[in-house]
């Protein structure tokens, strides 16, 4: 079933490509069956996830349930043993990972990956300077350390901050690359109150100020229950439920997952 | 100072193109500091004894082998024991072609032959190895037994059947009769033996060092560095990880290509002695004792290794090769980063005791930047 | 018939020095990812030590009163030696493991006079591995050749000749080395299965950080490991003390095949080994039987070069995938 051109909202792209391939264009993110297997083990199986344009999705599960191995899918930074995945109606399935980066993804990964050894800034300059140079550069680089809070520890080394801080500067380095769609692996892991609430912050105001689609990988109930449009549970590799915060977290099959009794789903 | 606006601006934006993080020196007394080293190798031959100007033009050849390491492995990452693959390829190209090809002319396109052939074995190598996903220590690994095989097939090419036009590979005992490099058409007008070939050595050296601080401080040298640190995050920010170290890795060709050249310029000969693993572990001890994310640490280390070496043979014969395995030991041990950041660190710790009262609530990124 | 034979003849030794000299570096390369180009000359020293004391040399040593070598019985003499070889180097790679590998001796010393560690561990330190256990490797070579000269007097091959096809034959010794490359596969496998040590070096390997706080000591580990793989080594030089000349740079004839063998081999020592020897073996026999040892050593590297581009995993990879496989269907 494909969308047709009239009642589309104007600001979401849209391609022949795209009408081609029946997807429906506020899909930004589809995975189509995608499986991984790592020799006896099924880490994801046969997943259909979609993420609409400007949405922000929260994906929650039981450790072990498969949710980086779905964002490294997604990223290409690992490769399916079966399946597709589409961004923006186009086949990204063998896609290296630049070039997928190149077209409007992004990640911020579950352990810290900042350089270490070079300054904030640096770090700021190297998602930015490929996209832009001379004074837009620099105006970007600039805006890029105020938003993450780090404008006066600019020539600091990476490794100096503190977690949250190296947290905001990730996510910071993974907006600055005016993505279409961030995949954010545990933001908020080791912070405090008010750092998570900082980062909940950060957050919704991408999504609402740059349209920026999330997927968001988190524990944090309270802290998904903040920022999360829906919410999609992951267990034993299978999507498990979708749907509202609301709907989550009063399902009764939902809190039998996480306390690790069987269930008949 | 220049009134001239426009080669201030050409000036000017050279001397910003040459400083950055990834290199170190960036003041008034580092450069006046190179300056004074710079005029003292200028009139070394006014100075040191004939012998010692031949020698010192051999240490700057291989300097180049030297950086070509440290691009390779101190600002990208890749660990290659191959460097001495591409300078002998070289090497033996060059011999090849100026065998052959009678005069002047004959010398310069072998120059260019062997740096392009040593480019293009680096860039198939490359290719084969990143485009095939083979990754860090197995690259390392690769590369060495690349080496090994070179040297035990030019090993045996000793007789009549291995000989190309004139020249002979000579298996073992190597191609002997390589002429000097030279420039003219017919009659050569500047032949570089002696004198003429330290000044081109010194001059390629100093063209190179500029050349690769100009580079390691633009958006590439930044990107280089990136992929040193964390190939995955930044193949994540968006860059072509693969084509970039390919790209490097022939380049390193290249100019560990021109090493070679010169080298053997020097020598009028080479074996597959070049190819040995004591050979090939050679730019790495140089690079890795230098400081390898430096380009000032490899050359000085070259540079003094190998005249330790010389003197130590001359006055303490068997006792040099501990010496150096001593001296590879204590730096990897005590000093990881190599001689000269950890001499860098030395001065700079020397300059915050002196400033005692001052407090600085900053932290020093650990990072290049000196001041 | 004859050429068949000849090959198979000749894969025997083969396969035996490149398993013999490849165990040592994989058990340590394997556990404690380090890399040890010292590796040949470990294997120089057990030759050595093993030359040495079959001609006597622990009747030299001070407070010996007798040569223990000498009052044996004939036959028992030379593996007495090869026993001593092995002790010898095994020793050797412990404090080589205490002073550089670990660091704990400087670091032991600097704690106790500016206060704090100089050295960090070099495990998983690749890279730095490599260039600190080249720099031992020139030491070694050096020092032994300034302490002993540029060659011994060697041990003669026992068990003589064996005879076959039309008029060939083979040093006995040769092909029993064969057999032993087998047993020490062997022997391995039950060490790393049935023992505590095989136990804690398997976990270690598996996941460091786990192991720890599990309570393995992995430090002790380490250390048991390198002396293992040291004494493996040295076993490999005793062994081969009666076929070579021993002079100080001989470990370079094995250095190169051990670190092929481990990398063909890979992540599993016992396994990757066997296979690694039983390929490449295959290989260079095949080659240097119709064309000479320099294309035997060629084919053998670029085969080497083959599998690391196309199974980067190692052989033993391929065991992996092919028993998942199953796992997987049924």
């Amino acid at each position: 079933m494909s969308d047709t051109a009239d009642g589309m909202d104007p600001a979401v792209k849209q391609t022949s490509a795209e009408l081609a391939t029946g997807v429906d264009t506020d899909t930004i993110l589809k995975t189509e069956g995608i499986t991984k297997r790592f020799g006896g083990l099924t880490a994801i199986d046969d997943v259909d996830f979609d993420v609409e344009a400007g949405e922000l999705r929260c994906l929650i599960g039981p450790n072990g349930a498969g949710k980086s191995t779905l964002l490294n899918l997604i990223t290409g930074a690992l490769s399916p043993s079966e399946g597709e995945v589409y961004f923006r109606g186009h086949d990204i399935t063998e896609m290296d990972p630049h070039e997928r980066i190149r077209r409007g993804l992004s990640i911020k990964f579950q352990v810290p990956s900042v350089y270490e050894d070079l300054t904030v800034r640096e770090n700021v300059r190297l998602p930015i300077q490929r996209l832009a140079s001379g004074a837009e550069r620099d105006e970007r680089m600039a805006d890029a350390l105020a938003a993450a809070g780090l404008s006066a520890k600019a020539d600091v080394a990476a490794s100096a901050l503190s977690h949250g801080e190296q947290q905001q500067l990730e996510i910071g380095m993974a907006a600055s690359l005016d993505p279409d769609l961030l995949l954010l692996d545990e933001p908020v892991a080791g912070l405090s109150v008010d750092e998570r609430a900082e980062i909940a912050e950060r957050i919704t105001q991408l999504n609402e100020e740059r349209s920026i689609a999330f997927v968001v990988i988190e524990h944090d109930t309270d802290f998904v229950a903040e920022i999360a449009d829906h919410v999609t549970v992951l267990h034993q590799g299978e999507t498990f439920r979708e749907g509202s915060i609301e709907e989550i977290e009063t399902d009764p099959e939902v809190q039998r997952i996480y306390l690790g009794g069987e269930t008949d789903a | 100072m220049a009134t001239d606006a426009d080669s201030a601006g050409v000036l000017g934006r050279f001397v910003d193109a040459i400083h950055g993080p990834n290199t170190m020196g960036e003041s008034r007394r580092f450069w006046a500091a190179f300056g004074v080293v710079a005029l003292l190798m200028v009139t070394f031959p006014l100075y040191m004894l004939e012998s010692a100007v031949t020698n010192m033009s051999q240490y700057l050849a291989l300097t180049l082998l030297a950086l070509s390491l440290a691009v390779v492995w101190g600002f990208t990452g890749v660990l290659s024991f191959g460097q001495v693959a591409f300078f002998a390829v070289a090497g033996y190209t060059y011999g090849i072609v100026g065998i052959n090809v009678a005069g002047p002319l004959g010398t310069m396109a072998g120059l260019f032959v062997a740096v392009g052939v040593a480019a293009l074995f680096a860039a198939v190598l490359g290719y084969f190895m990143f485009y095939g996903g083979v990754s860090d220590v197995y690259v390392t690994i690769m590369t060495l037994v690349v080496v090994l095989v070179l040297k035990t097939f030019l090993d045996q090419t000793a007789g009549d059947k291995w000989t190309i036009g004139e020249a002979a590979l000579g298996g073992f005992n190597g191609m002997p009769g390589i002429p000097d490099l030279a420039l003219g058409i017919g009659e050569p007008f500047l032949v570089f033996d002696d004198f003429t070939l330290f000044y081109a050595a010194l001059l390629a050296l100093l063209v190179t060092y500029l050349g690769l601080r100009a580079l390691l401080n633009s958006d590439y040298g930044r990107v280089m560095v990136a992929i040193r640190e964390d190939e995955d995050r930044t193949e994540m920010l968006g860059y072509d990880v693969k084509r970039v170290k390919l790209t490097v890795f022939t380049f390193g060709g290249a100019l560990a290509g021109l090493s070679g050249v010169l080298y053997v310029t020097y020598f009028n000969y080479i074996s597959p002695s070049e190819l040995s693993l004591t050979a090939a572990s050679l730019p790495v001890i140089w690079v890795a004792v230098g400081g390898r994310k430096t380009l000032l640490g490899p050359i000085v280390a070259t540079v003094a290794i190998e005249r330790l070496g010389l003197f130590l043979s001359v006055n303490v014969g068997d006792w040099a090769f501990v010496i150096n395995g001593l001296l590879l030991l204590v730096i990897v041990l005590l000093l990881p980063e190599g001689l000269v950041p950890g001499l860098r660190d030395l001065v700079s710790w020397i300059g915050d005791r002196r400033d005692e009262g001052g407090t600085d609530d900053t932290t020093e990124p650990s990072g290049e930047v000196i001041e | 018939m004859a050429p068949g034979v000849d090959l198979l003849v000749q894969f025997f030794p083969s396969f035996a020095k490149i398993v013999l000299a490849a165990t040592g570096l994989a058990i340590i390369f394997g556990i404690m990812g380090v890399i040890n180009l010292a590796h040949g000359e470990f294997i120089m020293v057990g030759a050595y030590a093993t030359t040495l004391a079959y001609n006597g040399a622990l009747g030299a040593l001070p407070l010996v009163p007798v040569d223990p070598i000498g009052v044996l019985p004939g036959a028992v003499q030379l593996p007495a030696a090869m026993l001593t070889g092995v002790l010898v180097t095994a020793l050797f790679g412990l404090v080589v493991e205490r002073t550089v590998i670990s660091g704990a001796v400087p670091n032991w010393i600097a704690e106790r006079t500016i206060g704090r560690p100089v050295v960090k561990p070099m495990y998983d330190r690749l890279l730095d591995s490599m260039v600190a256990t080249w720099g031992i490797s020139l030491i070694m070579v050096q020092l032994v050749r300034n302490l002993y000269g540029n060659s011994l007097n060697g041990i003669g091959i026992p068990f003589g000749q064996f005879s076959y096809g039309n008029g060939l034959s083979i040093s006995t010794y040769k092909l029993v080395l064969a057999g032993v490359a087998a047993l020490v596969l062997l022997l391995l496998y039950v060490v790393f299965v049935r023992t505590d040590y095989g136990m804690r070096a398997r976990a270690t390997i598996q996941n460091e950080g786990m192991a720890k706080s599990l309570g393995v000591d992995t430090e002790r580990t380490y250390m048991a490991t390198f002396a293992l793989g040291s004494g493996l080594a040295g076993l490999t030089g005793a062994l081969y003390a009666p076929l070579q000349t021993i002079v100080p740079g001989m470990g370079g004839g094995f250095l190169v095949e051990a670190f092929v063998a481990v990398v063909v081999g890979g992540a599993s020592v016992v396994v990757g080994t066997l296979l690694a020897g039983g390929l490449l073996g295959f290989v260079y026999a095949l080659f240097a039987n119709v064309w000479g040892t320099f294309a035997g050593r060629i084919m053998l590297l670029v085969v080497a070069i083959l599998v690391i581009r196309f199974v980067p995993q190692g052989l033993s990879s391929l065991v992996e995938r092919i028993r998942d496989r199953w796992a997987e269907v049924s």
